[in-house]
């Protein structure tokens, strides 16, 4: 018989969701309990030392959308966390020339006109437009979605907050606002822009982590979500955390075990326990038990509910509709340690673009044929990457003069079809190396000579990610960011403000509204939830209230 | 009631296409002269009949009636020829072909079909969601013009509170569901019910057709929905869909309308920001209070003149999306084909190549880089199995829609690229009716491309601009010029690019029409 202990509160899972919410309850003076089946915390946002000398933020690799009220809140500087933007960016084609993005406004105007005069005024006009769209969704990231099948007032107040918001857009641009949130980013750049290379280095953002393609309607929000957030208030402008994004969790954890909060790691929830319809606990694998009358999921809700809890609990109807919710993993990584800075030698030496995110891919339809493939249960044979090499701001993720590289791919399917069998299972070291390779190639491209560089890498497909992390089917977003899965549907109708069928139980990870990303919404919001639901709103500290 | 040109109309309808056709007989009706300027010979636009041989008359395009509404047509004075119920026969490579009518599902054999509960279940549930959308198609989109909080625009959501009244009776279960899948993918709805097999690749056709998406884009919820606004019933037009042009044709010459054919419009006469008339191609004038156009919404724009826009609406307008996907081909047989496994009620029924929801995704991809499928979606029908009249001395018509075919074929529609076409689509129909190729006697291949050619729509679109969920309702054609009204006063857009969209239906020619009474503009 393992231990048993009760708590205020319990949170299943030490991601960064988890831990925010279980600061914010902590804040409040619960006595709450983090159980985490790893060995470590941080979930999909986490740093590690997997060769010598060299940390790699294993999963997510860069941060822009962890909300800065959440910051502020939990005061996570004083707990070390430190996030330095990078500028700029790259994309190479295979002909030997490149388009750079710069955040010096006139040198980016004139490295637009390289390509295309017509496209600097273009530029002009996306950025307004994106710009606009993101001042529009941001007010609703710390709030509840409105439920709009309730009559509750705080439903209705919502969706007056919401009428409000989209007022305030004006006649013209509210129907923009529609078109945008309905349309594919393809269609969108095609409208704005001329250059393929300029769109295809824009495009990248609106499918990353998504089972969509570049032309798929929907995608225009997808680049959004990836838009919306900021670093010291620069909106769409994105950072390292200095140590990786382990950092955060880790501030986190820090916060949460000063207010008196603990972390048991290394052994998962086996059961949530429910007694007459209510939550009362969780089962460990180890045996050990613990007890609360608040329960709060950091997992995703397919494996809150459909592995670690009994069936018969829940209604029929919410099981299906929880069986049905998209979370289809379309993205690999690797993680890379170099013995050097390689060269891209297109780029001009010493160019600052180069700290930023660099790419190899030139077209729209490049992009979509990669789409294709992934579809059928294949990487893309020419993939898309999203590569960055943060050890050139951030001295601590590398050995002095060595470097570190993150190279996030699109698309690489969860069931990888050999064969015509699809399954998870095909994943072994062979498929993980055939993986690699193509991405290597595709990178040459850019850096001709970048496999002789490697000292190590992990490569990660999405099957490693849901056996590590626990990300069902490796989605990094916990979950589709589709329609059918945004604000008041997401992530089940009915269910899309961190409640659930279970009284006292709550979903705090991306799961839940406003979706995945290292943001800590979802987490923030769910603990004000809970605090309210609980008679205790008024605790909840100021910014995030 | 005929009126000679230098005398002015009530109002000038450009395209006798049956919305044209409708919006003209919905102002005759109350009382307007009219004149329906049509730069073909024969009225009917995509809803016309050819005769393609000797002794053979073929739907030229469009070929069966979805969403025809009986509403509309008392409304218009309109007698609709007969029409006869088909079934639909999902073809499938194991011959186990796939029959569905109304909510039924049957193996062609005659046996049970294993899905059969589920596909009641789905198709309840969507046609009651789609007779709410239903309601929203015979009405004008509502206004943003004023902002959300604007007296008019409330007055025109609460106008809108009929949907809103409908989903509350539907219950929270029910909405919570809508709200759901409205913006969603087909593939995704048919797969989390059904096996992927022949009635998943029905559903998923019909999620698509006409469409530049597969079933995998979001938003193909939505046009599977607007497919069953009247319940999903599939109707053969005896005599032809040209038979349905002319009886529209005939209500407007009833309600008095002057129709010409045989020269087009070539400017749109605009004084003081108000349409006054046309000037044809020939270079006669026809005076108006007032124009209706049924031809592309870019077309339109400029059929008036860019200068008369301001540039956000015309780069709106040029922005439109509407590259057609389905390609026609017309077959004359010289006897009825044999497919395996059907009767000859299901022989004459809907014939559906869609073996699955993967195999119309996979359909569509090759679309994408302007290349055609190789193993394209195909709706055929061989209406004079029904319709004896349409043909002689024993032969056959076989009318085919194929999708998925590019506008701009990579290459270019040379006669060896249509040749390819022609022999994709006849290789399809052999695995399912072995034999069928040497019955033809004549085809007539219709590229995307030619559709624009012989209709003047733009991209030779199905519903002249794609309805997508970016392009529908409020924003069709585009944003701000929702509400027919184009932009000039007294010019209305009246055709498919208009809200509620394409298909053989004839409201968004009514509606416009009623829009334009409405705005006082013929006061
Ligand atoms: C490869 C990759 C790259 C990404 N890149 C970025 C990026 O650059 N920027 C960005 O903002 N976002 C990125 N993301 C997305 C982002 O990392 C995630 O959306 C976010 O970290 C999810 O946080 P979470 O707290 O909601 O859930 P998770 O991080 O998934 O946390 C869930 C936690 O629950 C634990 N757990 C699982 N099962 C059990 C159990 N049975 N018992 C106890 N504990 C359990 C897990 O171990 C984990 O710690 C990326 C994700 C991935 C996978
Ligand atoms: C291959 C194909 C198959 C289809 N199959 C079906 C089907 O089975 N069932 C169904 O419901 N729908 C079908 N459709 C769609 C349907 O046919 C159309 O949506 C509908 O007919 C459009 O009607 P309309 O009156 O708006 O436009 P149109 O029918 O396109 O009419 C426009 C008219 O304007 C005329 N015109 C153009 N320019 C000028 C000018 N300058 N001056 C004067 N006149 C001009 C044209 O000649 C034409 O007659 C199909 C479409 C295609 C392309």
């Amino acid at each position: 018989m393992g231990k048993h202990s009760s708590y205020d509160a319990i949170v299943a899972g030490a991601g960064h969701n988890g831990l925010t919410t279980a600061c914010y309850l902590a804040k409040a003076g619960l006595k709450v309990l983090v159980v985490e089946k790893n060995d470590w915390i941080g979930g999909a946002a986490v740093s590690r030392s997997l060769h010598d000398g060299w940390t790699y933020s294993n999963c997510s690799y860069v941060c822009s959308l962890l909300r800065r009220e959440i910051v502020r809140d939990l005061e996570l500087p004083r707990f070390g966390l430190q996030v330095i933007p990078y500028e700029g960016g790259a994309s190479f084609t295979k002909d030997g020339d490149y388009f750079a993005y710069m955040s010096d406004h006139d040198a980016l105007r004139r490295e637009i006109a390289r390509h295309s005069s017509k496209d600097v005024d273009a530029y002009e006009r996306f950025s307004q437009t994106v710009i606009r769209q993101c001042r529009f969704i941001r007010p609703f990231l710390l709030r509840n979605a409105p439920d709009p099948t309730s009559l509750k007032p705080r439903d209705i107040s919502e969706l007056l907050f919401l009428v409000k918001q989209a007022h305030g857009l004006g006649a013209k641009e509210l129907g923009e606002t529609l078109r945008f949130w309905s349309m594919s980013i393809g269609d969108f750049l095609d409208e704005h822009f001329e250059t393929d290379l300029i769109k295809t280095h824009i495009a990248g953002a609106g499918i990353i982590g998504t089972g969509l393609g570049v032309y798929s309607p929907g995608t225009a929000y997808v680049l959004l979500h990836h838009y919306m957030g900021d670093v010291d208030g620069a909106i769409g402008a994105w950072g390292f955390a200095r140590g990786g994004m382990g950092a955060i969790s880790n501030a986190l954890g820090a916060a949460f075990e000063e207010a008196g909060g603990e972390i048991v790691m290394g052994s998962g929830v086996d059961k949530f326990l429910v007694k007459g319809g209510k939550a009362v606990g969780v089962a460990l694998e180890n045996g050990d038990t613990y007890y609360a009358p608040i329960i709060a999921s950091n997992m995703d809700v397919k494996r809150t509910f459909l592995k670690h809890m009994d069936q018969g609990v829940l209604p029929a109807d919410f099981t299906k509709a929880v069986e049905r919710f998209k979370i289809r993993g379309s993205s690999g990584k690797l993680n890379i340690a170099l013995d050097s800075l390689p060269k891209f030698p297109a780029a001009p030496e010493g160019a600052t673009f180069m700290r930023g995110d660099l790419h190899c891919s030139a077209s729209l339809n490049e992009l979509e044929r990669a789409y294709d493939d992934w579809k059928e249960g294949y990487w893309s044979k020419d993939p898309y990457f999203d590569l960055l090499i943060p050890s050139q701001i951030d001295p601590t993720m590398a050995p002095q003069g060595k470097h570190m590289m993150t190279v996030f791919v699109q698309y690489a399917p969860y069931d990888l079809n050999v064969d015509g069998v699809r399954s998870g299972e095909n994943w072994n070291d062979a498929t993980r190396k055939a993986f690699a390779d193509c991405v290597f190639d595709k990178i040459e491209q850019g850096c001709p000579d970048i496999r002789k560089h490697v000292v190590h890498a992990e490569v990660r497909s999405p099957w490693d990610i849901e056996n590590e992390v626990g990300l069902t089917e490796g989605n990094i977003f916990q979950g589709e960011l589709t329609f059918d899965q945004l604000l008041f549907n997401r992530p089940i109708p009915g269910y899309a403000q961190y409640d659930t069928p279970i009284d006292g139980m709550y979903i705090v990870g991306s799961s839940a509204h406003p979706g995945g990303g290292v943001m800590a919404a979802p987490g923030a919001n769910a603990a004000r939830e809970i605090l309210r639901t609980i008679g205790k709103g008024k605790l909840m500290p100021k910014f995030a209230a | 009631m005929s009126k000679p040109s230098d005398l002015t109309y009530d109002a000038v309808v450009i395209g006798a296409g049956h919305n044209g056709l409708a919006a003209a007989t919905t102002l005759a009706r109350q009382g307007k002269s009219v004149c329906v300027i049509e730069s073909r010979d024969g009225i009917g636009g995509m809803a016309r009949n050819a005769a393609i041989a000797p002794g053979v008359v073929a739907p030229k395009m469009a070929h069966l009636l979805y969403n025809l509404n009986p509403k509309t047509l008392k409304e218009l004075g309109i007698t609709a020829p007969k029409s006869v119920s088909l079934p639909t026969v999902s073809l499938a490579d194991d011959g186990r072909h796939v029959v569905i009518q109304g909510d039924l599902v049957i193996y062609a054999d005659g046996s049970a079909h294993p899905e059969a509960a589920t596909f009641a279940a789905l198709h309840k549930r969507l046609t009651k969601f789609a007779a709410l959308l239903g309601q929203m198609s015979l009405k004008t989109p509502p206004s943003l013009a004023g902002g959300l909080m604007d007296m008019a625009t409330l007055q025109e959501l609460a106008g809108l509170a009929k949907l809103g009244i409908g989903l509350k009776r539907m219950g929270k279960k029910d909405m919570r569901e809508f709200l759901r899948i409205l913006l969603s993918n087909a593939y995704d709805l048919i797969l989390d019910d059904f096996a992927d097999a022949p009635l998943a690749g029905m559903l998923a056709a019909d999620a698509v057709r006409g469409a530049y998406a597969g079933p995998r884009s979001p938003g193909t919820v939505f046009s599977m929905m607007y497919r069953l606004g009247n319940g999903g019933d599939v109707r053969l037009p005896m005599g032809g869909m040209g038979a349905v042009a002319d009886a529209f044709a005939n209500a407007a010459k009833l309600a008095g309308c002057d129709i010409r054919t045989g020269c087009g419009v070539a400017q749109v006469i605009v004084e003081n920001d108000t349409a006054r008339g046309v000037i044809l191609a020939d270079g006669s004038v026809i005076n108006a209070r007032s124009v209706l156009s049924s031809i592309g919404a870019f077309q339109t724009m400029q059929m008036a003149g860019v200068q008369h826009y301001d540039t956000e609406a015309v780069r709106r307008l040029r922005n439109l999306r509407n590259k057609g996907t389905v390609a026609k081909v017309n077959l004359v047989l010289s006897g009825a084909p044999d497919f395996v496994g059907l009767d000859a009620k299901l022989t004459a029924g809907r014939l559906l190549i869609a073996t699955s929801a993967t195999y119309v995704e996979r359909a569509f991809n090759p679309v994408k880089y302007g290349d055609m499928s190789n193993a394209p979606v195909i709706e055929a029908v061989i209406p004079s199995l029904s319709d004896p009249s349409l043909c002689s001395d024993g032969q056959h018509i076989l009318s085919a829609n194929v999708q998925y075919v590019p506008y701009a074929l990579a290459g270019g529609w040379t006669p060896a690229a249509r040749q390819k076409l022609l022999e994709l689509t006849l290789d399809r129909l052999e695995v399912y009716a072995p034999g069928l190729g040497r019955l033809v006697t004549h085809s007539e291949v219709l590229t995307p491309l030619d559709i624009e050619t012989q209709t003047g729509a733009p991209g030779g679109h199905w519903h002249h601009a794609e309805m997508g969920i970016d392009q529908i309702l409020t924003l069709r054609p585009v944003n701000g010029m929702a509400r027919y009204g184009f932009g000039i006063a007294g010019y209305y857009l009246c055709g498919a690019s208009a809200h509620p969209g394409g298909d053989v239906m004839g409201t968004a020619g009514r509606n416009a029409a009623r829009q334009l009474l409405k705005d006082g503009v013929l006061a």
